[in-house]
């Protein structure tokens, strides 16, 4: 464990340093994979340690940003609480959605979800007056500090770090374990005394959550919102980052979301065709390596591990 | 301890449960018996929860239980292995019997603690006991398929029951296996005052070591009582005994 | 209480109309999104991607063939089989290895060909949004409740019916049918029975992606072709198969009905947020009855 610990402190500080001889556009890439590495992190508390089949995370990210957005430009609260409720917005309507969705189980959940989901998206698209519509809301006012593009790095990366440890320290609780039970065997679960629904609602919550604070990070870093960062699409394209990276592992989903997130940005400078680059990348992945890249890791080089998450 | 009274449930048309009547006094080891599609897993799920029965009642310590659904049967002190190995594959025998006694104690929410080695007294305690401390740190799914079964009594004794239900605990093993199994249910029951039900293809274990053996057939029964009772009664001898050729 | 006089006005006959040839074109995706989905337990959602496929090669064919009721009809024919074959391509190179792997594996696979069609249909058509224009023999509109219907909108109404029929005479009247629907409940007993379950899947495969295709051609004179068809649509594909039973034809016309309907009407009563009022149907439905209208065959 210590040899981790001493590889994530190096880390740390690498990214620390990144603005001191990155050009502003690399810091803002840099954020938003920090910000969309924790997105797919919260997606995998569902669905790689819950086993619960999250289709549609991204309304949790899109409601988070919006909720932030709508609270700084049309309230004059505070910054500071309007970046606080987007995502204990989005942490209501997990719960919400999670309430109605949970008396179904695998691919009905999801497909539930989607459905509810699509609602939401439906509805803020054509809500023109209140939420800007197919338009999006643009120019969002920001504190001095974090205005700035290293500025919104550091919060970022401050808020992203703090994010990583609390959510490392859930997946390594009493609570975690359980959960994983859960995923791995219901009925073995329910036998032991353990409540399974009410402990996956739990999980859709705190995912839920997270998913908000990311929709709150890139406030911050883009200064804008739009419906798209809710469409079913993007909720398969985080999925897709999980899968990449690895589900069964903590950092897979990170792995998974920097790699994509830096491919898009870099390929589209030479091809218009990044989706077909996707695609293929995701067939030879499901194919090759369902594990995910870490997860192919792990079981390739530290066989001892397994497939222990 | 445990009642089952004309206890009836139906899938569709067909009566998979029809009438049985079953009785476990406190410290006893009951087995229950019968051909192939008689109802006794139907049944075990009926009594832990996993189903619903159409009619009749099942009562545990004079509470009516039917219709509950297992993890309020566990709290309650009922706890029973699968007939299917039914543990969590990706998680080490430890953590496996970690689970159930962290479930037991009312802390499966806590998200702020590190669950690394909580409960590690009571877990090797329990592993020990069944046999599988040596293993403890492996993964559950490279066990053999003994062990396995093993790890099935050790999870269900994490709930620290009154009434353990064992569905075919020794299916699919080897000879020295159901052995070792025998000698852990004796032990369960003599030193740890546990109440045992099973159910059982293996004639010569239950007549070893229940003390109260129930037969069912179709779907009802047939008759409970002593080995010398159930082993003279002549419906058992037509319908069971005489096709296994045991007496 | 204007939209009250909105609604019960001739306007809405013409406009439930109008919405009802819309269904077509979502039963005939959708069917064969739900033949996919029961047969073979794949959540297709490349079948956007085919749909827009079929759009654009009808485009080609009728660019080719010249703009006359024989080049459409052709079209029809022809883009569909295109898809039907490229589909036939993906089934056997692709999908027939991986059908022991989880669903979500499988929706991610099916997610990632979409991606590449997407963007294959870039490759070879270009970005800009192509259109077909309808043949003159269906040009012009008949007067219905005193409000013009197109012609063209006739049509859809009409063969929306034959297909259905069409479909059911498929899986109820051929011997493919049949064991396709025994496949759809348990693929493992058809297999032990001696059948060959892999071109069961096969057969089932490229009907829906036949369906798909014959879809987007049929909306071509209707709509822009553009990229982006397939995202929309698939959505709405989903939620109807959800709706109406995964894996059930009958749900799935059923589920296109109250989809189109409840569209139309929403647009009438409310137009700003006349697109909501399908989601809407869709979640209430599958809050009273979860596995949807009719019965699936999962």
């Amino acid at each position: 464990m210590k040899k981790t610990h001493v590889a994530l402190f190096l880390l740390l500080a690498a990214l620390c340093s990144l603005p001191l001889f990155l050009p502003r556009f690399y810091t803002y890439i840099a954020a938003i994979v920090l910000l969309t590495a924790l997105l797919a992190t919260s997606l995998n508390l569902a669905i790689g340690y819950g086993g619960i089949y999250q289709f549609h995370h991204a309304v949790f990210y899109g409601i988070g940003a919006y909720g932030t957005a709508l609270m700084l430009t049309r309230t004059p609260m505070p910054a500071a609480l309007g970046l606080l409720v987007g995502p204990l917005v989005s942490a209501l309507l997990s719960l919400v959605m999670g309430v109605i969705c949970i008396r179904l189980s695998k691919l009905y959940f999801g497909m539930l979800q989607i459905s509810l989901g699509s609602l939401v998206w439906a509805t803020v698209y054509r809500w023109y007056s209140f939420t800007g519509g197919d338009d999006g809301i643009h120019g969002i006012p920001l504190p001095d500090r974090i205005a700035t593009p290293d500025g919104a790095y550091y919060y970022t990366l401050a808020v992203t770090a703090l994010c990583f440890f609390a959510m490392h320290r859930i997946v390594g609780s009493p609570f975690g374990k359980t959960l994983q039970g859960i995923r791995d065997n219901p009925v073995r679960s329910s036998a032991i005394g353990v409540h399974v629904k009410a402990h996956q609602l739990v999980a859709l919550v705190i995912a839920g959550l997270f998913g908000g604070v990311a929709g709150s990070l890139f406030v911050v870093v883009n200064n804008s919102v739009f419906p798209d960062m809710m469409f079913w699409t993007f909720s398969l394209e985080v999925l897709i980052m999980c899968l990449l990276g690895g589900m069964y592992t903590f950092f897979g989903p990170l792995a998974g979301a920097s790699i994509l997130v830096l491919l898009r940005v870099f390929v589209s400078v030479y091809t218009q065709y990044w989706s077909l680059l996707l695609g293929a990348i995701l067939t030879l992945v499901i194919i090759f390596l369902p594990d995910g890249v870490l997860g192919y890791a792990v079981r390739r080089f530290r066989p001892g591990e397994g497939r222990r998450a | 301890m445990l009642r089952v009274e004309s206890v009836v449930k139906s899938f569709g048309g067909f009566k998979a449960v029809n009438g049985a009547n079953l009785e476990v006094g406190a410290g006893e080891i009951v087995a229950v018996i019968g051909p192939n599609g008689a109802g006794k897993t139907t049944l075990f799920h009926l009594i832990t929860g996993h189903l619903s029965p159409d009619s009749g009642r099942i009562l545990f310590k004079d509470r009516e239980i039917a219709g509950l659904p297992p993890h309020v049967l566990c709290r309650m002190g009922i706890t029973r292995s699968f007939q299917v190995v039914n543990i969590f594959q990706r998680l080490t025998v430890f953590e496996n019997v970690q689970i159930a006694v962290l479930s037991r104690e009312r802390k499966t929410f806590r998200i702020f603690s590190a669950v690394q080695g909580m409960a590690a007294e009571e877990v090797h305690s329990i592993l020990r006991n069944v046999g599988l401390y040596e293993q403890r740190d492996v993964e559950s799914d490279l066990l053999s398929h003994g062990d396995q079964k093993v790890l099935e009594i050790a999870v269900a004794l994490g709930g620290k029951p009154e009434l353990l239900i064992l569905d075919e605990p020794t299916a699919g093993m080897a000879p020295e296996e159901t052995e070792r199994c025998i000698r852990l249910i004796r032990k369960l029951s003599d030193e740890f005052g546990l109440t045992i039900l099973f159910c059982e293809h293996d004639m010569g274990l239950v007549f070893e070591i229940a003390k109260r053996i129930m037969v069912m057939v179709r779907g009802g029964t047939v008759v409970q009582g002593s080995r010398e009772e159930v082993r003279r009664n002549r419906e058992v001898q037509d319908a069971y005994l005489g096709e296994t050729g045991e007496c | 209480m204007g939209w009250l006089a909105n609604l019960v006005s001739t306007g809405t006959l013409s406009q439930v109309l109008v919405g009802l040839s819309r269904t077509t074109i979502l039963f005939i995706v959708s069917s064969g999104l739900t033949l996919i989905l029961g047969v073979l337990r794949i959540p297709n959602v490349a079948h956007g991607s085919l749909y827009m496929l079929g759009a654009f090669s009808a485009y080609t064919v009728i660019s080719l063939l010249g703009g006359g009721l024989s080049g459409f009809l052709a079209a029809l024919v022809i883009a569909p089989m295109i898809v039907a074959a490229f589909g036939f391509v993906l089934e056997r190179g692709f999908f027939s290895y991986l059908y022991d792997r989880e669903h979500l594996m499988l929706l991610l696979l099916t997610f990632s060909f979409a991606l590449i069609i997407g963007d294959l249909v870039k490759i070879v058509w270009g970005s800009e949004y192509r259109s077909v224009t309808v043949p003159e023999f269906f040009q012009g509109s008949a007067e219905i409740f005193g409000l013009p219907i197109p012609y063209y909108n006739l049509f859809l109404l009409l063969i929306g019916p034959f297909i259905a029929v069409f479909l059911w005479l498929v899986i109820n009247r051929t011997k493919m049918g049949k064991i396709a629907r025994a496949a759809a409940v348990d693929a493992e007993m058809v297999s032990a029975v001696g059948i060959n379950v892999g071109w069961v899947f096969a057969f089932t495969f490229v009907l829906g992606c036949f369906l798909a295709g014959l879809g987007g051609a049929l909306i071509a004179p209707m709509v822009n072709i553009s990229l982006g068809m397939d995202h929309s649509l698939i959505m709405e594909a989903f939620l109807i198969v959800i709706m109406g039973g995964l894996g059930n034809i009958w749900g799935a016309l059923l589920g296109s009905l109250i989809f189109g309907l409840t569209q139309s009407l929403g647009i009438l009563i409310w137009p700003q947020f006349g697109i909501v009022f399908p989601y809407l149907a869709v979640v209430v439905v599958l809050f009273f009855r979860p596995k949807g209208l009719l019965s699936s065959t999962w």
